[in-house]
């Protein structure tokens, strides 16, 4: 194909339309022909922009009641019809759709849902705001409130400030050091936050109720977009989270440390 | 509810007015749940909804005036030849959120539609025909022609600012 049939495709491909043998012999021929891979690379880059910009209004909470209770409402007169309509042989027929019906409605706006969702954020917000608490607690002057390097300080020190209590492992002839701890809050929901020292480096442990807001799976747990590292598990009701800058292998360390503490 | 936002987003693209896009994206779910039984199990819903909300819309009075003032394009037209790395490209590429905004705002509703349907719903070509009821050739020029006027809008408004920004100096 030569350049100037390619210059008329190339919208289509920027947009993942062209059929996949076109697809690949245009990155073959973009390879070569700086031409069509500059005009490719800037009409990317307008769609990106485009995207950013075409995202502009998000539906206001009073409008999300408004549809949620209209689509409720609806629901219960749709199936008071069909109950009045009598159709004596097919009644259980016609009972059965309108919830069969909001069931795959609901589903389908769920999978809809979760399709933009995927695709506007790579991760889930919670691990985020971890990340955020690691570091700007690392910011701060007085990073930790208890600071002490014994376990028999730092546990005792969470009671009742804390609605649940935890074990600390031993760390004597690990590379690990406890500097402290603190009271962190996430969603409302007060909880313990370790310090570890690991050579210069320095490890976060939280540990919280394990509630459905915490729901949050390791496979989305690496977070390269910040080049922080996290571990997650749950043990014994509780949700433990681990972030640092450093790498996962010595994460899982520690962590194996807090898993089989004595 | 992400397809709310999505809905609504486009609603108020369309409309350019917060509480008729509330209104327009109510209908669509009333009208799509009244409707569900003529929605096919294994087709795209999303693309269904969206075809809902735009036919609401084209019925409403902000549609029915902006059916009128979009000129008539000449769709059977086979694309123009372009040479895509030229100015108008960049000057779409790295122009400011707000100056996009304010073009998408001024595009005529039938580019403005097929541009959000595709860049910022990254619907495919295919999605795209369903919400609008018209074959995918047109899906293409239309999106080509709307992206075309686009660059040239963000062009032409580069050039102007660049053209006061000299005329303020020499002052």
């Amino acid at each position: 194909m030569s350049c100037m049939e390619w210059q008329n495709r190339i919208e289509a491909y920027v947009d993942a339309e062209l059929p996949p043998h076109e697809m690949e012999s245009f990155r073959a021929h973009a390879a070569t022909c700086t031409e069509c891979a500059s005009s490719a690379l800037a009409l990317m880059e307008a769609k990106g922009a485009l995207r950013r910009a075409g995202r502009r209004y998000v539906a206001s909470s009073e409008l999300r009641t408004r549809v949620l209770a209209a689509t409720a409402r609806q629901t219960r007169t749709t199936t008071k019809e069909s109950t009045d309509a009598g159709m004596l042989p097919r009644k259980s027929n016609v009972l059965a759709w309108p919830r069969w019906a909001m069931a795959a409605a609901a589903l389908l706006l769920f999978a809809a849902g979760l399709f933009f969702f995927a695709n506007r954020y790579q991760r889930p917000s919670s691990l985020a705001e971890f990340a955020d608490l690691h570091v700007a607690t690392l910011a701060s002057a007085n990073p930790v409130e208890v600071v002490s390097t014994d376990r028999h300080t730092v546990k005792p020190w969470f009671q009742g400030r804390i609605p649940f209590t935890f074990d600390l492992p031993d760390l004597q002839g690990s590379p690990f050091t406890l500097t402290g701890g603190r009271v962190a809050y996430f969603h409302q929901e007060p909880g313990a936050h370790l310090i570890f020292a690991y050579q210069r480096h320095f490890i976060s442990a939280f540990i919280f109720r394990d509630t459905p807001q915490l729901a949050i799976s390791q496979s989305t747990f690496s977070d390269r977009g910040t080049s922080f590292n996290l571990q997650t598990w749950t043990q014994d009701g509780l949700r433990y989270v681990l972030v640092s800058d450093l790498n996962a292998a010595t994460l899982q360390q520690l962590a194996n440390l807090l898993q089989h503490r004595q | 509810m992400p397809l709310l936002d999505a809905l609504f987003n486009f609603a108020r693209w369309l409309s350019h007015d917060q509480s008729e896009a509330e209104d327009l994206v109510q209908e669509t779910f009333a009208k799509g749940l009244r409707g569900f039984d003529s929605f096919a199990p294994g087709t795209d819903f999303r693309a269904w909804m969206f075809r809902i909300l735009r036919n609401t819309f084209l019925t409403s009075r902000t549609g029915l005036q902006a059916k009128l003032t979009v000129p008539l394009d000449a769709e059977d037209e086979a694309p123009v030849a372009v040479t895509w790395e030229n100015p108008e490209t960049l000057a779409l590429a790295s122009a400011t959120r707000d100056a996009l905004q304010a073009a998408l705002d001024e595009l005529p509703v039938v580019y403005r539609e097929v541009i959000l349907l595709c860049d910022v719903e990254e619907m495919k070509y295919q999605e795209i025909a369903e919400v609008l009821s018209v074959p995918i050739g047109t899906v293409m020029s239309r999106l080509s022609r709307g992206r075309k006027l686009l660059r040239q809008m963000l062009a032409s408004e580069r050039g102007l600012s660049a053209a006061r920004g000299k005329s303020d100096q020499r002052k």
